[in-house]
């Protein structure tokens, strides 16, 4: 078991969780836009969910990771059970295994395929996809041997610019697909909050 | 405004704790769980019609359960899917040996959520079959039925899951006599101002003075179209018009009606508004059965309101009929 990873888990979703308190008005402004205004609710409430599950808890990366996406999951919507089960299908492929680039790139990579399969999306369906696509492709261009936070902070702009980019989008999943053309013109608040989440693990840097 | 409240995260909570306390002789808590199950436990072999969704539309969720309605319904918090976990709980405390109708609105996190609780139950040998309720025109066009939202038609569709389970369907009947209900219903609404989350100082969507929205969300999702404010008998024309041009094909003339309040617009103003809503469907040939002018599925303290018609057939007419009783609609 690797200790520091360990706290590497702890650290981050604590982070998220404050990033996430200071961002929630605006997600729930992005949401009302096209949807029912709860996402930064949503979020934080899983977040709280999830810091609440590790408080304590000990184990691998992976096993952590896999208590805090169930945490998440339970909080509730749409967005609590994709990104509780993008954190917990992570943690299964991460296992008891390294935290070094390559291996977090395959675990992101397996739990964003599951969060597409789940929610029935794609890639331009103006989703969080959106975000974490452009996000794990600027991540495989960095040399396996590169250390995991110097490639993490030189692919954040991509999730941030997919991100931003679903502003041109019009909605084909999720509520706001219901709203068709009224969700033009704003980033979908999900492609939005991944990427604080993503964001946040650069914080846990010493 | 939402007014009462002691924390918004708790909001939830403390209300299903007040339910359960005022409706006891009808309802009890699932340990452990967000939902509520019938106090008068079913004959075992009874299929067991679970519903649920978000919090903000009392009396859906839990207001719905009772002999002849639900079986049990999960409760999410406001405006959010009940976790699969959660789901999975309450559907555990409601199902006997006949198998459980999951019926709840169609919203991405309650599919997602609700799907993964039935594979769940499903992998442990408890047969589920789903029927999700898609009434609401204004979400999605002809041809593209199932792509729509549930809305105050869940009013209708869980009236006849119940029924049909109450008079010992098994649950392959349950499942189609209630799609049936659900694909015989439409609804139409209009909201006059927005509604407001526990904790929040703004609401969700404005409406400009001396406007409304047409073909609102029961979640404060703003409207397809904005127009100016109209009188009453004109709203009612526009409402049926629409209903009427999106009607299920050549069904008798009997109609079920549910003139539906969004939360904060009178029952009295709803009145006045079915007068011509009663007068126009008589005019267009069709027959109101037993009209409902009610609070069925809110939006928290939304003003505006919805009217759902159900082409009650042959089949689906005695099923109407039966009693039912619980806190928000009671049938002898």
């Amino acid at each position: 078991m690797d200790t520091a990873a360990q706290s590497v888990v702890h650290r981050w979703l604590a982070e998220a969780l404050v990033l996430m308190v200071e961002h929630e008005a605006e997600l729930g402004r992005l949401d009302a836009a096209a949807g029912d205004g709860d996402h930064g609710a949503t979020m934080v409430r899983g977040l709280r969910a999830a810091n609440a599950a590790l408080a304590g808890a000990t184990g691998s990366s992976g096993q952590l990771l896999q208590q805090a996406g169930a945490a998440f999951a339970d909080a509730g919507g749409a967005s609590g059970a994709l990104v509780g089960a993008l954190l917990a299908t992570a943690g299964q492929q991460l296992g008891d295994g390294p935290c070094d680039l390559p291996a977090v790139t395959a675990a992101l990579q397996a739990g964003t395929d599951h969060v597409a399969r789940l929610g029935k999306a794609q890639p331009g369906d103006k989703t969080l996809l959106d975000a974490l696509y452009p996000f794990l492709r600027a991540l495989a261009t960095h040399p396996p041997d590169q250390p995991l936070a110097v490639a993490w902070k030189a692919a954040l702009p991509a999730a941030e610019q997919g991100a931003a980019a679903t502003s041109s989008l019009v909605a084909r999943r999720g509520r706001a697909a219901k709203l068709g053309a009224r969700s033009l013109g704003h980033p979908d608040p999900g492609a939005v909050s991944i990427t604080y989440l993503l964001q946040a693990l650069l914080a846990t840097e010493p | 405004m939402t007014v009462l409240y002691n924390d918004p995260t708790q909001f939830r909570e403390e209300l299903i704790e007040g339910f359960v306390a005022a409706y006891g002789r009808l309802v009890r808590r699932v340990p452990d769980a967000s939902g509520v199950v019938a106090a008068q436990p079913l004959p075992r072999s009874q299929v067991a019609v679970v519903i649920g969704g978000g919090s903000g539309h009392y009396p859906a969720f839990c207001g719905y359960v009772g002999p002849g309605l639900a079986s049990a319904a999960v409760m999410g918090n406001v405006f959010a899917a009940p976790s699969a976990e959660q789901i999975y709980r309450v559907t555990r405390a409601a199902a006997g040996d006949g198998g459980v109708l999951f019926c709840y609105g169609n919203y991405s996190g309650d599919v997602l959520n609700f799907d993964l609780a039935e594979q769940r139950c499903q992998a442990e040998g408890l047969k589920v079959r789903t029927v999700r309720v898609t009434d609401d025109v204004a979400s999605a066009p002809q041809g593209e039925e199932s792509e729509r939202r549930g809305i105050a038609g869940d009013f209708f569709v869980f009236k006849i899951a119940g029924a049909s389970a109450a008079r010992g369907d098994d649950l392959e009947t349950v499942a189609r006599l209630t799609q049936k209900a659900n694909d015989q219903t439409r609804s139409f609404g209009v909201a006059f101002g927005g509604c407001t989350l526990p904790g929040q100082s703004a609401p969700l969507f404005a409406v400009e003075p001396g406007q409304m929205e047409l073909g609102l969300g029961v979640h404060g999702e703003p409207g397809i179209q904005s127009s100016h404010l109209r009188p009453a008998h004109e709203i009612a024309g526009l409402l049926l018009e629409t209903l009427l041009a999106n009607a299920p094909a050549a069904l008798p003339p009997r109609v079920g009606v549910l003139l539906n309040g969004l939360g904060s617009t009178q029952y009295e103003e709803l009145f006045v508004l079915y007068k011509d809503v009663h007068r126009l469907l008589l005019a267009a040939g069709l027959t109101p059965y037993h009209p409902v002018v009610a609070e069925m599925v809110t939006s928290l303290d939304m003003a505006g309101c919805s009217l759902s018609l159900c082409w009650l057939d042959d089949e689906l007419l005695p099923l109407f009929d039966a009693p039912c009783t619980s806190a928000a609609y009671t049938k002898f």
